[in-house]
Protein backbone atom coordinates (compact mmCIF):
# COMPACT_ATOMS: atom_id res chain seq x y z
CA UNK A 1 0.00 0.00 0.00
CA UNK A 2 1.80 3.47 -0.75
CA UNK A 3 -1.08 5.12 1.61
CA UNK A 4 1.73 6.66 3.56
CA UNK A 5 3.89 9.17 1.20
CA UNK A 6 7.35 8.61 0.84
CA UNK A 7 9.00 12.10 2.67
CA UNK A 8 12.27 12.08 0.86
CA UNK A 9 10.16 11.40 -2.54
CA UNK A 10 8.00 14.58 -1.87
CA UNK A 11 10.71 16.49 -0.55
CA UNK A 12 12.89 15.86 -3.78
CA UNK A 13 9.25 16.28 -6.01
CA UNK A 14 8.94 19.38 -4.44
CA UNK A 15 12.65 20.63 -5.12
CA UNK A 16 12.54 19.29 -8.56
CA UNK A 17 9.46 21.46 -8.74
CA UNK A 18 11.03 24.85 -7.32
CA UNK A 19 13.65 24.56 -9.88
CA UNK A 20 11.46 24.38 -13.22
CA UNK A 21 9.49 26.96 -11.99
CA UNK A 22 12.85 29.22 -11.10
CA UNK A 23 14.01 28.65 -14.91
CA UNK A 24 12.63 31.76 -15.51
CA UNK A 25 14.74 33.58 -12.79
CA UNK A 26 17.83 33.13 -14.06
CA UNK A 27 20.27 34.27 -17.75
CA UNK A 28 23.54 32.75 -18.70
CA UNK A 29 25.69 36.21 -19.10
CA UNK A 30 28.37 34.73 -21.75
CA UNK A 31 31.92 35.67 -21.02
CA UNK A 32 34.81 34.62 -23.05
CA UNK A 33 36.37 30.73 -23.55
CA UNK A 34 32.87 29.65 -23.73
CA UNK A 35 32.29 30.68 -20.16
CA UNK A 36 29.67 31.97 -18.33
CA UNK A 37 28.02 33.86 -15.64
CA UNK A 38 24.61 34.10 -14.04
CA UNK A 39 22.68 36.84 -13.99
CA UNK A 40 19.02 37.33 -12.12
CA UNK A 41 16.08 38.68 -14.32
CA UNK A 42 15.03 40.76 -11.80
CA UNK A 43 12.34 42.86 -13.87
CA UNK A 44 11.34 41.97 -17.18
CA UNK A 45 13.80 44.91 -18.32
CA UNK A 46 16.91 44.34 -15.93
CA UNK A 47 18.93 41.79 -15.00
CA UNK A 48 21.07 41.60 -11.91
CA UNK A 49 24.87 40.34 -11.97
CA UNK A 50 27.33 40.18 -9.42
CA UNK A 51 29.86 42.86 -9.98
CA UNK A 52 33.13 41.29 -9.41
CA UNK A 53 32.64 38.79 -11.89
CA UNK A 54 31.28 40.96 -14.72
CA UNK A 55 34.18 42.09 -16.94
CA UNK A 56 34.20 45.68 -17.51
CA UNK A 57 32.60 45.90 -21.04
CA UNK A 58 29.55 48.15 -22.05
CA UNK A 59 27.75 44.48 -24.05
CA UNK A 60 27.21 41.09 -23.15
CA UNK A 61 24.98 38.25 -24.74
CA UNK A 62 22.46 36.87 -22.61
CA UNK A 63 20.63 33.20 -22.89
CA UNK A 64 17.26 33.85 -21.09
CA UNK A 65 15.14 30.58 -20.43
CA UNK A 66 14.26 28.53 -23.28
CA UNK A 67 17.55 29.23 -25.27
CA UNK A 68 16.95 32.71 -26.95
CA UNK A 69 20.04 34.75 -26.95
CA UNK A 70 19.89 38.60 -26.69
CA UNK A 71 22.14 41.76 -26.13
CA UNK A 72 22.01 43.27 -23.21
CA UNK A 73 23.71 46.88 -22.40
CA UNK A 74 25.26 47.72 -18.12
CA UNK A 75 23.16 49.88 -16.99
CA UNK A 76 24.94 50.35 -13.84
CA UNK A 77 27.58 48.60 -11.59
CA UNK A 78 28.12 49.66 -7.83
CA UNK A 79 31.33 47.63 -6.72
CA UNK A 80 30.45 49.15 -3.31
CA UNK A 81 27.47 46.60 -2.74
CA UNK A 82 28.72 43.64 -5.77
CA UNK A 83 25.63 44.68 -7.67
CA UNK A 84 25.16 45.29 -11.71
CA UNK A 85 22.69 45.90 -13.52
CA UNK A 86 22.16 44.84 -17.30
CA UNK A 87 19.23 45.84 -19.79
CA UNK A 88 18.35 43.75 -22.00
CA UNK A 89 17.64 44.70 -25.84
CA UNK A 90 14.31 43.92 -25.50
CA UNK A 91 12.14 43.13 -22.48
CA UNK A 92 11.99 39.04 -20.97
CA UNK A 93 9.88 37.00 -19.12
CA UNK A 94 10.88 37.29 -15.10
CA UNK A 95 9.43 35.82 -11.98
CA UNK A 96 7.84 38.10 -9.14
CA UNK A 97 10.64 38.23 -6.66
CA UNK A 98 9.20 38.49 -2.82
CA UNK A 99 11.86 39.01 -0.32
CA UNK A 100 12.51 35.93 2.07
CA UNK A 101 13.69 36.14 5.60
CA UNK A 102 16.80 34.52 6.03
CA UNK A 103 17.01 31.98 9.55
CA UNK A 104 20.09 30.40 10.17
CA UNK A 105 20.22 26.29 9.83
CA UNK A 106 17.20 26.82 7.26
CA UNK A 107 17.48 25.43 3.94
CA UNK A 108 18.75 27.20 1.06
CA UNK A 109 18.31 26.48 -2.89
CA UNK A 110 20.71 28.37 -5.26
CA UNK A 111 20.02 28.74 -8.87
CA UNK A 112 22.46 28.92 -11.32
CA UNK A 113 21.94 29.02 -15.37
CA UNK A 114 23.21 26.36 -17.56
CA UNK A 115 24.31 28.25 -20.18
CA UNK A 116 21.51 26.43 -22.87
CA UNK A 117 18.39 28.41 -21.40
CA UNK A 118 18.09 26.05 -18.27
CA UNK A 119 18.40 26.18 -15.02
CA UNK A 120 21.12 24.39 -12.46
CA UNK A 121 20.37 23.93 -8.84
CA UNK A 122 22.42 23.30 -5.24
CA UNK A 123 21.05 22.96 -2.28
CA UNK A 124 21.99 23.49 0.88
CA UNK A 125 21.76 25.68 4.57
CA UNK A 126 21.75 29.11 5.55
CA UNK A 127 24.74 29.05 7.40
CA UNK A 128 24.43 31.87 9.42
CA UNK A 129 22.77 35.28 9.95
CA UNK A 130 24.24 38.45 10.88
CA UNK A 131 23.39 42.11 10.84
CA UNK A 132 24.44 45.00 8.83
CA UNK A 133 27.55 45.11 7.37
CA UNK A 134 30.18 47.06 5.73
CA UNK A 135 31.91 45.83 2.46
CA UNK A 136 35.54 46.41 1.63
CA UNK A 137 34.40 49.12 -0.74
CA UNK A 138 32.48 50.87 1.62
CA UNK A 139 28.83 49.99 0.47
CA UNK A 140 26.42 49.13 3.10
CA UNK A 141 24.73 45.52 2.81
CA UNK A 142 21.85 45.08 5.04
CA UNK A 143 22.22 41.46 6.46
CA UNK A 144 24.87 39.14 6.56
CA UNK A 145 24.04 36.12 4.95
CA UNK A 146 26.74 32.75 4.61
CA UNK A 147 25.17 30.25 3.06
CA UNK A 148 26.70 26.65 3.02
CA UNK A 149 25.80 26.22 -0.29
CA UNK A 150 28.35 25.05 -2.64
CA UNK A 151 28.34 27.31 -5.52
CA UNK A 152 29.97 27.27 -9.07
CA UNK A 153 31.84 30.04 -11.03
CA UNK A 154 29.02 29.88 -13.42
CA UNK A 155 26.64 30.22 -10.93
CA UNK A 156 27.56 32.90 -8.91
CA UNK A 157 24.56 35.90 -9.34
CA UNK A 158 21.78 33.70 -9.49
CA UNK A 159 18.99 33.83 -6.34
CA UNK A 160 18.89 31.86 -3.33
CA UNK A 161 15.21 30.48 -2.16
CA UNK A 162 14.19 29.97 1.18
CA UNK A 163 12.00 26.75 1.28
CA UNK A 164 9.05 29.29 1.43
CA UNK A 165 10.05 30.31 -2.00
CA UNK A 166 10.81 33.84 -1.03
CA UNK A 167 14.56 35.20 -2.35
CA UNK A 168 17.38 35.26 0.53
CA UNK A 169 19.17 37.61 -2.34
CA UNK A 170 22.01 36.78 -5.05
CA UNK A 171 24.65 34.26 -4.25
CA UNK A 172 28.34 35.69 -4.26
CA UNK A 173 31.92 34.76 -2.91
CA UNK A 174 33.56 36.12 -0.36
CA UNK A 175 37.20 35.78 0.41
CA UNK A 176 38.70 31.94 0.20
CA UNK A 177 35.41 31.17 -1.81
CA UNK A 178 33.12 31.33 0.85
CA UNK A 179 29.28 31.89 -0.39
CA UNK A 180 27.22 34.57 0.66
CA UNK A 181 23.73 36.56 -0.53
CA UNK A 182 23.42 39.92 -1.39
CA UNK A 183 20.38 40.68 0.56
CA UNK A 184 17.45 41.00 -1.62
CA UNK A 185 16.85 44.29 0.67
CA UNK A 186 20.12 45.76 -0.76
CA UNK A 187 19.34 44.94 -4.33
CA UNK A 188 15.57 46.30 -3.66
CA UNK A 189 17.94 49.84 -2.63
CA UNK A 190 20.29 49.58 -4.64
CA UNK A 191 18.57 49.13 -8.39
CA UNK A 192 16.52 52.08 -9.02
CA UNK A 193 19.94 54.14 -8.26
CA UNK A 194 22.18 52.32 -10.37
CA UNK A 195 18.56 52.33 -12.88
CA UNK A 196 18.60 55.96 -12.75
CA UNK A 197 22.02 57.52 -12.42
CA UNK A 198 24.19 54.16 -13.54
CA UNK A 199 26.05 54.46 -10.52
CA UNK A 200 25.67 54.80 -6.74
CA UNK A 201 26.59 58.45 -6.27
CA UNK A 202 28.72 58.84 -2.86
CA UNK A 203 30.62 61.75 -1.61
CA UNK A 204 34.27 62.43 -1.88
CA UNK A 205 36.92 64.55 -0.61
CA UNK A 206 39.81 63.14 -2.03
CA UNK A 207 41.95 61.87 0.42
CA UNK A 208 43.51 58.26 1.15
CA UNK A 209 42.70 57.71 5.49
CA UNK A 210 44.12 54.91 7.63
CA UNK A 211 42.97 54.22 11.30
CA UNK A 212 45.98 54.94 13.48
CA UNK A 213 46.48 55.55 17.52
CA UNK A 214 46.43 59.43 19.07
CA UNK A 215 49.98 59.56 20.24
CA UNK A 216 49.59 59.62 24.08
CA UNK A 217 50.71 63.35 24.53
CA UNK A 218 47.23 64.14 22.46
CA UNK A 219 44.94 62.03 23.73
CA UNK A 220 43.96 64.77 26.46
CA UNK A 221 43.19 67.48 24.05
CA UNK A 222 41.85 65.39 21.19
CA UNK A 223 39.34 63.29 23.82
CA UNK A 224 39.83 60.17 21.72
CA UNK A 225 42.16 57.36 21.57
CA UNK A 226 41.92 56.60 17.61
CA UNK A 227 41.59 58.65 14.81
CA UNK A 228 41.65 58.67 10.73
CA UNK A 229 45.47 59.65 9.44
CA UNK A 230 45.58 61.22 5.83
CA UNK A 231 48.10 58.92 3.80
CA UNK A 232 47.68 61.30 0.45
CA UNK A 233 45.63 63.93 -0.55
CA UNK A 234 44.14 63.78 -4.55
CA UNK A 235 45.45 67.59 -5.95
CA UNK A 236 42.76 69.80 -6.73
CA UNK A 237 40.06 67.76 -4.51
CA UNK A 238 37.70 69.16 -2.07
CA UNK A 239 40.74 68.38 0.79
CA UNK A 240 43.19 69.97 -0.89
CA UNK A 241 41.44 73.00 -1.59
CA UNK A 242 40.14 73.01 2.32
CA UNK A 243 44.27 73.06 2.67
CA UNK A 244 43.97 69.49 4.24
CA UNK A 245 47.85 67.67 4.75
CA UNK A 246 49.03 64.54 4.25
CA UNK A 247 49.76 63.30 7.97
CA UNK A 248 46.56 65.10 9.55
CA UNK A 249 44.92 63.03 11.90
CA UNK A 250 41.07 63.59 11.25
CA UNK A 251 39.13 63.10 14.51
CA UNK A 252 35.75 63.75 13.93
CA UNK A 253 33.59 64.97 11.27
CA UNK A 254 30.40 66.96 12.09
CA UNK A 255 31.06 65.69 15.62
CA UNK A 256 30.77 61.98 14.94
CA UNK A 257 33.78 60.56 15.95
CA UNK A 258 35.96 58.96 13.05
CA UNK A 259 37.39 55.95 15.17
CA UNK A 260 37.13 53.83 12.31
CA UNK A 261 36.02 54.35 8.53
CA UNK A 262 32.62 52.82 8.82
CA UNK A 263 31.85 55.16 11.76
CA UNK A 264 31.71 58.08 9.40
CA UNK A 265 31.25 56.49 5.95
CA UNK A 266 27.01 57.42 6.68
CA UNK A 267 28.38 61.18 6.23
CA UNK A 268 28.89 60.68 3.01
CA UNK A 269 26.18 59.35 1.44
CA UNK A 270 24.51 60.24 -1.94
CA UNK A 271 22.55 63.11 -0.13
CA UNK A 272 26.16 64.66 0.97
CA UNK A 273 27.13 66.34 -2.29
CA UNK A 274 27.65 69.50 -2.07
CA UNK A 275 27.05 69.99 1.59
CA UNK A 276 29.98 71.67 3.97
CA UNK A 277 31.36 69.51 6.64
CA UNK A 278 33.64 70.57 9.66
CA UNK A 279 36.49 68.40 9.98
CA UNK A 280 38.12 68.43 13.44
CA UNK A 281 41.62 66.73 13.20
CA UNK A 282 45.11 67.08 14.71
CA UNK A 283 48.06 69.04 13.01
CA UNK A 284 51.97 69.55 14.42
CA UNK A 285 50.52 69.10 17.80
CA UNK A 286 47.01 71.08 17.66
CA UNK A 287 43.89 69.98 17.55
CA UNK A 288 42.15 72.14 14.96
CA UNK A 289 38.97 72.31 12.63
CA UNK A 290 38.97 72.55 8.86
CA UNK A 291 35.62 73.29 6.69
CA UNK A 292 35.65 71.46 3.41
CA UNK A 293 32.76 71.22 0.77
CA UNK A 294 31.66 67.27 0.12
CA UNK A 295 31.95 66.75 -3.87
CA UNK A 296 31.11 64.10 -5.67
CA UNK A 297 33.17 60.77 -6.49
CA UNK A 298 33.87 59.72 -9.65
CA UNK A 299 34.17 56.05 -10.67
CA UNK A 300 37.89 54.85 -10.02
CA UNK B 1 55.80 25.55 -41.82
CA UNK B 2 55.09 26.00 -37.83
CA UNK B 3 55.81 22.55 -36.35
CA UNK B 4 53.27 21.43 -33.71
CA UNK B 5 53.04 22.51 -29.89
CA UNK B 6 55.99 19.87 -28.35
CA UNK B 7 53.84 17.88 -25.55
CA UNK B 8 56.47 18.21 -23.36
CA UNK B 9 56.27 22.13 -23.47
CA UNK B 10 58.01 22.22 -20.00
CA UNK B 11 61.74 21.72 -21.26
CA UNK B 12 61.07 23.50 -24.84
CA UNK B 13 61.65 26.72 -25.97
CA UNK B 14 58.22 28.17 -26.85
CA UNK B 15 57.70 30.99 -29.36
CA UNK B 16 56.24 34.33 -27.64
CA UNK B 17 54.83 37.41 -28.57
CA UNK B 18 55.73 40.16 -26.44
CA UNK B 19 52.67 42.50 -26.24
CA UNK B 20 53.43 46.31 -24.52
CA UNK B 21 52.47 49.65 -25.88
CA UNK B 22 55.49 51.18 -24.32
CA UNK B 23 58.86 50.44 -26.38
CA UNK B 24 61.00 50.59 -23.42
CA UNK B 25 58.71 47.61 -21.46
CA UNK B 26 58.57 45.82 -24.57
CA UNK B 27 62.13 45.61 -24.73
CA UNK B 28 62.54 44.31 -21.09
CA UNK B 29 60.08 42.28 -21.54
CA UNK B 30 61.75 40.53 -24.47
CA UNK B 31 64.76 40.56 -22.47
CA UNK B 32 62.93 38.68 -19.76
CA UNK B 33 61.18 36.06 -22.22
CA UNK B 34 64.87 35.31 -24.19
CA UNK B 35 66.92 35.34 -20.91
CA UNK B 36 64.49 32.13 -20.19
CA UNK B 37 65.21 30.71 -22.95
CA UNK B 38 62.67 31.46 -25.33
CA UNK B 39 61.96 32.80 -28.61
CA UNK B 40 60.75 36.13 -29.02
CA UNK B 41 58.84 36.65 -32.58
CA UNK B 42 56.30 38.75 -33.96
CA UNK B 43 52.81 39.12 -33.28
CA UNK B 44 51.90 37.94 -36.95
CA UNK B 45 54.23 34.99 -36.55
CA UNK B 46 53.36 31.06 -35.30
CA UNK B 47 53.64 31.45 -31.35
CA UNK B 48 52.38 29.70 -28.35
CA UNK B 49 52.27 32.46 -26.09
CA UNK B 50 51.05 36.09 -25.68
CA UNK B 51 52.68 38.05 -22.81
CA UNK B 52 50.61 41.31 -22.62
CA UNK B 53 51.38 43.97 -20.66
CA UNK B 54 47.96 44.99 -19.51
CA UNK B 55 45.65 43.35 -21.12
CA UNK B 56 46.01 41.12 -24.41
CA UNK B 57 45.38 42.70 -27.76
CA UNK B 58 41.67 42.41 -28.86
CA UNK B 59 40.62 39.13 -30.73
CA UNK B 60 43.97 37.17 -29.65
CA UNK B 61 43.46 33.53 -29.51
CA UNK B 62 46.87 32.33 -28.49
CA UNK B 63 47.20 31.78 -24.78
CA UNK B 64 47.63 35.16 -22.95
CA UNK B 65 49.91 36.07 -19.82
CA UNK B 66 48.67 39.24 -18.88
CA UNK B 67 50.76 41.08 -16.57
CA UNK B 68 48.48 43.28 -14.43
CA UNK B 69 45.33 43.69 -17.17
CA UNK B 70 42.06 43.77 -15.77
CA UNK B 71 40.87 40.60 -17.45
CA UNK B 72 40.94 38.07 -14.85
CA UNK B 73 39.37 35.12 -17.65
CA UNK B 74 42.67 34.97 -19.17
CA UNK B 75 44.98 31.68 -19.03
CA UNK B 76 47.67 34.10 -17.21
CA UNK B 77 46.99 36.34 -14.76
CA UNK B 78 50.46 37.88 -13.20
CA UNK B 79 51.31 41.55 -11.23
CA UNK B 80 52.58 44.33 -13.62
CA UNK B 81 55.85 43.58 -11.22
CA UNK B 82 55.85 40.04 -11.80
CA UNK B 83 59.74 38.84 -11.34
CA UNK B 84 61.78 37.18 -14.04
CA UNK B 85 61.12 33.58 -12.33
CA UNK B 86 57.39 34.11 -12.16
CA UNK B 87 57.04 34.97 -15.76
CA UNK B 88 58.98 31.87 -17.31
CA UNK B 89 56.79 29.88 -15.20
CA UNK B 90 53.78 31.26 -16.12
CA UNK B 91 54.78 30.94 -19.60
CA UNK B 92 55.46 27.50 -19.20
CA UNK B 93 51.99 26.58 -17.40
CA UNK B 94 49.99 28.29 -19.84
CA UNK B 95 51.67 26.84 -22.99
CA UNK B 96 50.84 23.82 -21.02
CA UNK B 97 47.52 24.25 -20.68
CA UNK B 98 47.31 25.67 -17.28
CA UNK B 99 45.96 28.19 -16.22
CA UNK B 100 48.10 30.63 -13.59
CA UNK B 101 46.73 33.49 -10.91
CA UNK B 102 48.60 35.10 -7.84
CA UNK B 103 47.32 33.26 -4.42
CA UNK B 104 45.91 37.25 -3.63
CA UNK B 105 43.23 35.94 -6.99
CA UNK B 106 41.94 33.49 -4.75
CA UNK B 107 42.13 35.47 -1.56
CA UNK B 108 39.72 38.24 -3.46
CA UNK B 109 35.91 38.14 -3.29
CA UNK B 110 33.57 40.28 -1.91
CA UNK B 111 34.33 40.81 1.98
CA UNK B 112 33.69 43.00 5.12
CA UNK B 113 35.79 46.02 5.44
CA UNK B 114 38.73 44.97 7.65
CA UNK B 115 39.34 47.07 10.21
CA UNK B 116 42.08 46.99 13.18
CA UNK B 117 41.32 46.05 16.76
CA UNK B 118 41.66 49.96 18.82
CA UNK B 119 44.46 48.20 20.73
CA UNK B 120 46.62 47.53 17.94
CA UNK B 121 46.33 50.92 15.99
CA UNK B 122 49.86 52.34 14.92
CA UNK B 123 51.08 55.60 16.09
CA UNK B 124 52.02 58.12 13.32
CA UNK B 125 55.56 57.84 15.15
CA UNK B 126 55.50 54.00 14.80
CA UNK B 127 54.56 54.43 10.92
CA UNK B 128 57.57 56.29 10.52
CA UNK B 129 59.64 54.11 12.06
CA UNK B 130 58.14 51.35 10.03
CA UNK B 131 58.80 53.37 7.08
CA UNK B 132 62.61 53.77 8.15
CA UNK B 133 62.30 49.66 8.69
CA UNK B 134 60.81 49.14 4.87
CA UNK B 135 64.23 50.90 3.46
CA UNK B 136 66.58 48.86 5.38
CA UNK B 137 67.77 51.43 7.95
CA UNK B 138 69.42 50.41 11.35
CA UNK B 139 68.00 51.63 14.72
CA UNK B 140 70.99 53.91 15.15
CA UNK B 141 70.17 55.93 11.15
CA UNK B 142 66.38 55.58 12.12
CA UNK B 143 67.10 57.27 15.42
CA UNK B 144 69.40 60.30 13.12
CA UNK B 145 66.40 60.99 10.65
CA UNK B 146 63.49 61.00 13.68
CA UNK B 147 65.93 62.66 15.51
CA UNK B 148 65.01 60.55 18.92
CA UNK B 149 67.22 58.54 20.95
CA UNK B 150 68.39 55.22 20.15
CA UNK B 151 66.74 54.01 23.60
CA UNK B 152 63.37 55.82 21.63
CA UNK B 153 63.46 54.01 18.86
CA UNK B 154 63.66 50.57 20.23
CA UNK B 155 61.03 51.43 22.13
CA UNK B 156 58.83 52.16 18.97
CA UNK B 157 60.17 49.17 16.97
CA UNK B 158 59.07 46.89 20.29
CA UNK B 159 55.78 48.17 20.04
CA UNK B 160 55.76 47.63 16.34
CA UNK B 161 56.63 44.10 16.43
CA UNK B 162 53.88 43.71 19.19
CA UNK B 163 51.12 45.52 17.46
CA UNK B 164 51.80 43.71 14.10
CA UNK B 165 52.64 40.06 15.67
CA UNK B 166 55.97 40.21 14.09
CA UNK B 167 59.03 38.73 14.88
CA UNK B 168 61.21 40.24 12.73
CA UNK B 169 62.13 43.43 10.59
CA UNK B 170 60.47 42.01 7.37
CA UNK B 171 57.65 40.17 8.91
CA UNK B 172 56.95 43.40 10.76
CA UNK B 173 57.21 45.34 7.35
CA UNK B 174 55.10 43.26 5.46
CA UNK B 175 52.63 42.93 8.07
CA UNK B 176 52.14 46.53 7.91
CA UNK B 177 52.09 46.56 4.22
CA UNK B 178 49.58 43.99 3.79
CA UNK B 179 47.51 45.79 6.68
CA UNK B 180 47.79 49.43 4.43
CA UNK B 181 46.51 47.60 1.60
CA UNK B 182 43.25 46.15 2.97
CA UNK B 183 42.76 49.00 5.64
CA UNK B 184 43.51 52.09 3.38
CA UNK B 185 40.21 53.74 2.70
CA UNK B 186 39.42 56.36 -0.06
CA UNK B 187 37.36 59.14 0.36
Amino acid sequence: MTDQPDLLAQFSNALATRVEAAKNAVVAIRLAHGRHLTGMAWRSDIVVASEQSLPRKDEFELVAAGGSVLTAKIAGRDPSTNIAILRPATPMASPSITAGEARTGAVALAIGADGAGGASARLGLVNLVGPEWHSSRGGLIDRRIVLDVNVGRREEGGPVFDAGGGCLGMSTFGPRGQVIAIPTATIERVVPQLDKDGRIARGWLGVALQAVAVPDALRESADQSSGLMVMSVVEGGPAAQAGILAGDIILSVDGTPAHRFRKIARHFGADSIGRKVDLRLIRSGTVMTVQTTIAERHAA
Amino acid sequence: MSEPASKSVVAARLRVVVHAVDALRRTALGRVVAEAGHIVVDAQDAADVVLADGDGPRGETRPIVSLGGADQDLPGVLSRHADPNQIDAAIRAVAAGLLVRLPEAMDSGFGVMRETDGHALLTPRELEVLAALAEGMTNKAIARRLNISLHTVKFHVESVFRKLGARTRTEAVAKASERRRYETMTL
